[in-house]
């Protein structure tokens, strides 16, 4: 990887694989479609494998919880900080869940320095949408004192490698590390209109719900790609995003582009999703 | 509206604070200068874990793990100038980032001077060992992402080792590798590599980093109260140690690339 396509090749063998290195970036499309057409994909699986995944829980000493995930080659970081805050006039007894992924220059050469771009905002709406729409923390249980002091969880996510899917790491990231949270135990003096907290007693929090999901590719209207790489990503017609929770129930389908119409083989196609992303969650659901 | 109110981020509270513990902390008060330091010898450094080349998208990168100090650094380049003039050198771009959970308060998201500072220091502690003249017209941009940051001397140090093995990781011809030390006085004693506490405790801190293939000094960096006398044997301790630094990420080096 690091000698680059420039370096001169000193066997056939690495000849044929420059050759097939240069392929790729002048015709990404038709190199895709000759693996396919061999019913394998670029980097040898099938259509419905899915990439190993890791989790490592609680390795970050300066966040009250922490998780790390690498799933393929994809790796992304999630820590989360605790911090007390006033509830809104018209929730008083109810915190704040606030999810957010960074997409930092480091992780890929397509993303530049600077503010979140439009993919880390898409990327973090849904991530919002998936935690807390669906529930995964009864926001009543983040109060200390109703109508003063609630605890806000910051759930900050940090991309280390992009080598696609990362929603699907990230979500994961994120519910690991929200279980793997511990949170001090806190007191509101009504006198002084502080909140203060133990040190040694830390409490775990109460999920109520597992969510995990799974991200499909359609490529040429027919054929479903499970957990897309970054190099597949771009040349998909459509992407489906499953989220399912622990049961495992729906909570939410996304299906974003061409590939996806009304008729019925469409239909057949998000059925299919469904029903993989099902099998996929109890897979992921033994990690967390 | 709350300054850090971002549109393009999920907002929280306009105002949150961390929490305000009933107990202070025991070892901040009980530590005085007589006191042996904790955990390990004051010529101790702590171990090293480097492994380059985790982030298969970047050209080049590293990982390093000194006990609580977690730095992730990628290599993206030699690519084309963004700057449409003529450069006869290449440019080295080096950008810090700390993840929101890295600090014992949380950082938000927004860029601050803390960030520049550490960037500096590490692009002066590696610039002199990149041959940029021989890449014309280009940039190497150099990413480091701060995970956990156990002491800002511990950092700066440990990033200046990741970002020189990632410049080797991704075949950028440098003089030599560039291994860095920190040093902290305290009383009498010099302790090497200090941590967060440690460090806070001191009356001084200096970080030097060097090649020590070729035995030269590319940055030293000295704050706080210290004499002439004491800087020097700093300098001498950081030095030593660095010679056993550069033979460790040699080592890792090779490793990765036997494997590869």
């Amino acid at each position: 990887m690091s000698a680059g396509p420039s370096a001169v090749p000193d066997s056939p063998a690495e000849a044929d694989s420059l050759r097939a290195q240069i392929f790729q970036r002048l015709h990404p499309r038709a190199y895709l479609e000759r693996f396919l057409a061999e019913n394998v994909r670029p980097d040898g699986r099938a259509f419905s494998e899915w990439r190993d995944v890791s989790l490592n829980v609680g390795s970050i000493s300066t966040a009250d919880g922490s998780a790390l995930v690498r799933m393929g080659d994809t790796t992304v970081v999630c820590g989360v900080k605790a911090e007390i805050a006033e509830p809104e006039l018209d929730h008083p007894d109810e915190g704040y869940l606030v999810p957010n992924l960074d997409l930092p220059a480091m992780c890929s050469s397509k993303f530049k320095p600077g503010p979140p771009t439009e993919e880390a905002q898409v990327l973090s709406d849904r991530l919002n949408q998936a935690l807390v729409m669906s529930g995964v923390i009864s926001l009543s249980s983040l109060c200390i004192h109703s109508g003063r002091s609630v605890w806000t969880l910051y759930v900050d996510a940090t991309c280390i490698n992009y080598a696609g899917n990362a929603f699907d790491a990230t979500l994961l990231a994120m519910v690991a590390a929200l279980k793997n949270t511990r949170i001090p135990q806190a007191s509101f003096d009504e006198e002084s209109g502080r909140t203060v907290c133990s040190r040694k007693n830390r409490v775990p929090l109460t999920l109520s719900r597992f969510p995990t999901s799974a991200s499909f590719g359609i490529f040429d209207a027919s054929q479903i790609l499970a957990d897309p790489t970054a190099f597949e990503e771009p040349l998909l017609d459509a992407t489906v995003c499953v989220v399912v929770d622990e049961e495992p129930e729906l909570i939410s389908v996304n299906g974003v582009g061409l590939g996806i119409t009304t008729t019925v083989d469409s239909q057949k196609t998000i059925q299919a999703c469904i029903s993989a992303a099902k099998n996929r969650s109890l897979e992921l659901q033994k990690l967390l | 509206m709350a300054q850090n109110y971002d549109r393009r981020r999920i907002n929280g509270p306009e105002d949150s604070y961390p929490p305000i513990f009933e107990e202070e902390e025991e070892d901040t008060l009980s530590w005085n200068i007589a006191k042996p330091r904790e955990g390990r010898s004051p010529q101790d450094i702590r171990p090293i874990f480097l492994q380059p080349g985790l982030i298969n998208q970047a050209n080049g990168s590293a990982y390093i793990e000194t006990d609580k100090t977690k730095i992730a650094c990628a290599v993206y380049g030699p690519r084309q100038s963004k700057t449409t003039t003529f450069s006869e050198n290449g440019r080295l771009n080096v950008e810090v980032k700390f993840s929101p959970f890295s600090c014992a308060r949380r950082k938000a998201p927004l860029r601050d001077a803390e960030d520049r500072s550490l960037a500096v220091s590490i692009h002066q502690a590696v610039l002199s060992s990149v041959r940029l003249e021989l890449l014309p017209k280009s940039t190497i941009d150099v990413f480091i992402t701060i995970i956990e940051n156990d002491g800002i001397e511990g950092c700066i140090s440990s990033g200046t080792i990741a970002a020189s093995a990632a410049l080797a990781d991704a075949g950028i011809e440098v003089l030599g590798l560039v291994a860095s030390c920190s040093a902290a006085a305290l009383g009498d004693e010099i302790w090497l590599d200090p941590t967060e506490k440690e460090a806070r405790k001191s009356e001084g801190t200096l970080i030097l980093a060097c090649m020590p293939a070729l035995g030269i000094v590319t940055n030293v960096w000295q704050s706080g109260r210290m004499t002439v006398e004491k800087a020097t044997q700093c300098l001498d301790l950081c030095q030593e140690r660095c010679t056993d630094i550069h033979a460790v990420v040699a080592q890792s080096l090779l490793e990765t690339s036997k494997a590869s």
